[in-house]
Order: structure tokens, then C-alpha cells, then sequence
């Protein structure tokens, strides 16, 4: 059985932003790995990574956003997470990756905090 | 809500391959939908049932679609009882569960993962792999009381009943 994801990548006022539409578990990590490291090296510096509300994450989902915060990290990008429901906002803190990644409930609040604009 | 002394018991059986874990998490919630839960005990009650079935799958039943991973939901007036069960053919279970250091798998110092089972006991009242399993498998309970104060009962807090007014996790 394969859950598919749906990855896409766009700009919008300075900002890349890799939509997700689909559960994020082990059957997304190429997907957005390749995602990411195609931005990355187009020179992406801020990056959001936008969920549906509905779709869901596991651990094994969780570990393949800890490995590209530590890419981030080493690149010196600000990531951004947007979309998220409360149950994943709460997981997401509870993890411990709301210290690498912003959290903005909606895509307009992130763009709008790179532009200065909250 | 169930009336008293009685249970009502879901039993799934799904093929050890990952993908399927998806059909026991939304059967739990349909379960605990018909039990009045929260929905933020429901998703904290499916991101559990998720990741207790993936590690038997991967794990107990090293991703071997031909095996078997049982999954019993049994609910009364109280709780949710969710007992997962595999083959036991990969690896043992863990003798103890860590919280993750996040910041050690970013500075590269611990491997990344392993967040499974330390997710699962935040989300649920009662999480722990059952001893004696004569079948030669794993097994591994999850309950989830209906009341907060209910969390740990005694054979005291059984009998005599006692009006509660203080929980809020229906």
C-alpha cells in the first residue's frame, strides 16, 4: 500500500513554499526531500512548508522534518510551517521542532511575518 | 456512551505492511467517536493506534505483508482499550522509552527517529507491552479513560461510585 503525496513548489513575495497535500509518513520522504534540496540549491533562504489541516503525520514523518531543519540549519535558511492542525502544532512543540521552525496557523500570517508585516 | 457492565469489542486484522496501520487508526476513531470522546482526545487516540501499529509492523513483523498484525479495540462505559498484537519475529521491544533530544539528531551527536513509542505515552492514559505472551508475539495495551480523573483507578476509586465533576475528557 502507498500513500501518495502531493509536492509542490512555488514563490511568493520572497518566500519558497513546498506545499504538502497528503499524509506525511515514510512514503513522503523522497518527495520532499527532493523538494527541498531542489529549492536549496536554487538558493532558497526562506522556506515554508505548508500541510493541509486535515492530512496526517507520524514519527516517521516528524523525522524526515528534523533531517531537513538540520540541513536548514547548516544552509543558515529560516523554515516556516504553516497549515498545521492544533493536534500537530501541539506534537510539533512537544518534539521540540518549534526551535528550528516557525509555526503560523496560515500561509498569509507566515509571508506576512517575513514581510515584516504581523 | 456505553451503559454500565457492558463492552463492545473491534477486532481488525491487518496485513504487516505499512500503509495499512491507516485502516486501524480511523477504526479506533470511529470507535472512540461512538464513545463520546473529544476530538483532541481522538487525535491524540489515532496518532497513537498509528504509531503502536507501525512498529509492529515494522518491527514485530518486519514489513511482511503475509503476516498478520491484530489490532483489539475494546470499549465499556470507562475507557478504550486498544491491544495491539505481531508476530514477534523482528525485533524485541525496548526496555525503556526516552524523550527525544531533538537537538542532538540536529547536531548530528543521536540518530534521527525513534520517537514512536515516547509520542504514544504522551497521547495516551496507559501505554505498555504485555509480559507472557504465550502466543511467542508482542503485544502492546493502550487505554484511554474516558474522565481525566479516572486515569489510574484503584479497586477504591471502582467502589463505591462517586459522583465526578472535575473531568474534561469525554
Amino acid at each position: 500500500m502507498i500513500d501518495d503525496i502531493q509536492v509542490t513548489v512555488r514563490f511568493e513575495r520572497g518566500a519558497t513554499i513546498i506545499d504538502l497535500a497528503g499524509d506525511v509518513t515514510t512514503f513522503a520522504e523522497e518527495a520532499i526531500n527532493k523538494a527541498y534540496q531542489d529549492t536549496s540549491s536554487n538558493g532558497a533562504y526562506n522556506i515554508i512548508f505548508n500541510f493541509r489541516e486535515n492530512d496526517y503525520i507520524n514519527s516517521a514523518g516528524i523525522a524526515i522534518l528534523i533531517g531537513i531543519v538540520t540541513e536548514a540549519r547548516k544552509r543558515d535558511q529560516r523554515l516556516l510551517m504553516t497549515g498545521l492542525s492544533s493536534h500537530f502544532q501541539k506534537i510539533f512543540r512537544m518534539v521540540g521542532l518549534t526551535q528550528y521552525a516557525d509555526l503560523y496557523p496560515t500561509l498569509d500570517e507566515a509571508l506576512a511575518s517575513l514581510e515584516g508585516v504581523e | 456512551m456505553l451503559p454500565p457492565n457492558t463492552t463492545r469489542v473491534v477486532e481488525l486484522k491487518i496485513p504487516s505492511e505499512l500503509g495499512y496501520e491507516r485502516v486501524a487508526r480511523e477504526a479506533a476513531a470511529t470507535v472512540a467517536r461512538r464513545l463520546g470522546f473529544t476530538p483532541e482526545r481522538i487525535e491524540e487516540l489515532k496518532t497513537a493506534v498509528d504509531e503502536a501499529c507501525t512498529n509492529a509492523i515494522r518491527h514485530g513483523g518486519k514489513s511482511d505483508a503475509r503476516m498478520k498484525v491484530v489490532v483489539v479495540l475494546t470499549a465499556d462505559e470507562t475507557k478504550l482499550d486498544i491491544l495491539v498484537k505481531d508476530p514477534g519475529v523482528g525485533d524485541s521491544p525496548p526496555v525503556e522509552v526516552l524523550a527525544p533530544d531533538i537537538q542532538a539528531q540536529v547536531e548530528g551527536r543521536n540518530p534521527k527517529g525513534g520517537l514512536g513509542l515516547w509520542l504514544i505515552r504522551q497521547m495516551v492514559d496507559e501505554a505498555y507491552f504485555v509480559e507472557d505472551d504465550k502466543s511467542g508475539g508482542n503485544q502492546f495495551r493502550m487505554i484511554i479513560y474516558r474522565v481525566a480523573d479516572e486515569k489510574h483507578p484503584t479497586p477504591e476509586d471502582i467502589s463505591p461510585p462517586e459522583v465526578d465533576t472535575g473531568g474534561s475528557r469525554e
